[in-house]
């Protein structure tokens, strides 16, 4: 036996709290499960309660439809995104995942400082079919504030796992949580997330697994369009998350500024208002949206990007995209903008400078050979190499290779330099890094990263300090397609 | 027959596929340019088929990593085309082998009027 779900059900962040805010057409409007677990899907929200948070994350297949045919999608708990995960700063976390998929998973909480080793930020570790794995840490007291993501990290299944759905948002409560004219705004997560559509067409076009797959549905919270409300002189705190595969987001408010106040590892300095916002995969902000135009309906809209240098690859829109519709409903007394947030230390001076170089080429399993590769006459497997592939200086990821080793507690450049045709965002994880400087100018504002965008054939320098915790973890090119193909090293932290 | 290819100096795969090409009997010009936009514009190559590199033969245009078998039946039928191209990089198409695996693709033909339609489909 199945059972239809209900529409609001499927959604997988409630637009809760808006009020009167219009939900899209859905893009399962019939989300049917498979007979052998048949129940409804889980809550849309898992909190933490008295200090601690005792959550579960079942990863399982779900039948459903997309535009255009019967799809089989991949959730948490039944829906995609995955419940929206909320904890405090200094709470125990115990996340019980369950692996109902028919290949191993495992989980990655981007973005957090918390050690790469044992049942927290471990990505070395699988999770079989049929099994479970209890991930458990702690927050410190004094983690910041901030949008995190919880996605796979099963080298070699992680672009398939994220792109078929698997995300959730995971939010955690502190320092900038309370500064008032913060706490004052009305505040939505809106996970952006797009779909293959039921035929797979775009694959043929080109979007393959070398540039990265996207697909044409574009959703936000799983639903095509949905509304979202603001009152007329309040303030709206959009948490954005780029949770998908590939796609690029450079976002735009029709009629309003986007006030950043907060980058991947939590709070800037100064609020800053900006015309439109880029978000690569795996990058998150919070903007402030201050409800001081005529009362009305604005978009959220997706600019065009091109994300493969000037070579036209990819180029697969070429007029702006409605995500989401803003409307106006009701009025409070106006609310101010904050004036200041929390200040971004500077890092220490570095005490060295390291170089990643990125590019597709074709590997043999002894460096690279990017410029002689001809001499394999296009059969590069002949040569017992990878083939095709992504690296970083020369060498695509191998498990139980360690590429780098740092000083627990030391301070390092590193310059990410992009000598590919595509483009490529560079993510570390386990400790925030500052931008320095991209394509040589200087950083205008301090800000917390964990995934910067490397343009094709610019060079960005990131300055990071290996605070707290020792032991082994990756960085990698979060265009998970890219990342499966290769482009990933080994980090030890000594 | 001559062919004329033109490629970034940055692209890691372009090469594999001139190799490709002259293994299956062509003389191929290999030609660094600094932008390749220009020549897929002079050639009319359309937007949504681009690829990396970009080639000419006999009057055709061929964008990305076409298969030299896909190339010959082009040259032995002379349709009324403007080229072929292979959009994106799919793995396993000639100069883009890996043990990273295969993706199915299909060649695209293009007219002058940018008209497109499938010309070969190649399976996984
Ligand atoms: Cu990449």
């Amino acid at each position: 036996m199945t059972t239809p779900l209900r529409r609001r059900q499927v959604l997988g962040l409630g637009l809760a709290g808006l009020g009167t805010a219009v939900v899209g057409p859905l893009l399962w409007d019939r989300l049917q499960r498979s007979a052998a677990r048949a129940q409804p899907a889980g809550a849309a929200r898992l909190a933490s309660r008295g200090g601690v948070a005792d959550l579960e994350l079942v990863a399982q297949a779900t039948r459903g439809s997309l535009p255009g045919g019967p799809a089989e999608l991949l959730t948490y708990n039944g829906r995609s995104p995955g419940p929206l995960l909320e904890v405090n700063a200094g709470d125990r976390v115990r996340l019980r995942l369950r692996n109902e998929l028919r290949q191993p998973t495992n989980l990655h909480f981007h973005g957090l400082h918390i050690p790469p080793t044992g049942t927290a930020d471990n990505v070395f570790l699988s999770v079989p079919p049929g099994g479970s794995f209890d991930y458990e840490f702690t927050l410190a007291k004094d983690h910041p504030a901030g949008l995190f993501y919880v996605h796979p990290h099963q080298h070699g299944l992680s672009a398939d796992q994220v792109f078929g759905g698997l995300s959730s948002a995971l939010v955690v409560r502190g320092d900038l949580d309370r500064i008032p004219e913060v706490a004052a705004a009305k505040e939505t997560v809106l996970v952006l997330k797009d779909f293959a559509s039921a035929s797979g067409q775009e694959a043929a076009m080109g979007v393959g697994r070398m540039l990265g797959r996207e697909g044409p549905l574009l959703t936000v919270n799983g639903a095509i369009n949905p509304g979202l409300a603001i009152p007329s002189g309040g303030l709206l705190r959009l948490r954005l998350l780029n949770a998908s595969n590939a796609r690029m987001y450079r976002l735009a408010l029709e009629g309003h500024s986007l006030v950043l106040i907060a980058t991947d590892g939590g709070a800037i300095a100064t609020p800053e208002p900006l015309d439109e916002l880029l978000l690569a995969p795996g990058e998150r902000a919070d903007v402030l949206v201050q409800g001081n135009q005529t009362p009305g309906s604005y978009r959220l809209l997706n600019l065009p990007y091109q994300r493969s240098g000037h070579m036209g690859m990819a180029a697969a829109e070429d007029a702006p995209r409605t995500l989401a519709t803003l409307s106006y409903a009701g009025t409070v007394p106006p609310l101010p903008l904050p004036k200041a947030l929390i200040p971004v230390p500077a890092l220490p001076k570095p005490e060295r400078t390291r170089r990643f170089v990125m590019a597709h080429a074709m590997g043999t399993g002894m460096g690279g050979m990017k410029h002689d590769m001809g001499a394999m006459g296009g059969g590069g497997m002949a040569m017992g190499g990878m083939g095709m592939g992504f690296q970083i200086n020369g060498q695509a990821f191998e498990p139980d290779r360690i590429d780098t080793r740092v000083a627990l507690g030391s301070t390092e450049d590193w310059l990410i330099v992009n000598d590919d045709v595509m483009d490529h965002p560079f993510h570390l994880h386990v400790n925030p890094f500052q931008v320095i400087s991209r394509a040589g100018r200087p950083e205008s504002q301090r800000r917390w990263k964990d995934t910067v965008l490397v343009k094709a054939g610019e060079e960005v320098r990131i300055r990071v300090t290996f605070r707290d915790f020792p032991g082994r973890t990756v960085y990698h090119c979060h265009n998970l397609d890219h990342e499966d193909l290769g482009l990933m090293g080994v980090l030890q932290i000594e | 027959m001559p062919v004329t290819s033109y490629r970034s100096a940055s692209c890691g795969c372009c090469k594999g596929w001139v190799q490709h090409m002259r293994a299956n009997g062509f003389a191929v010009r290999d030609v660094v340019v600094a932008d390749v936009a220009v020549i897929k514009r002079r050639l009319g190559v359309p937007a949504r088929l681009a690829s990396c590199h970009t080639a000419e033969v006999a009057g055709f245009a061929l964008e990305g990593h076409v298969p030299a078998a896909d190339v010959k039946r082009l040259l032995q039928k002379r349709p009324p085309l403007a080229g072929l191209a292979l959009p994106g990089m799919p793995l396993g198409s000639p100069g883009m082998e890996s043990a990273y695996g295969k993706e199915a693709f299909t060649v695209m033909a293009f007219t002058r009027t940018g008209a497109i339609s499938s010309f070969s489909q190649h399976a996984k």
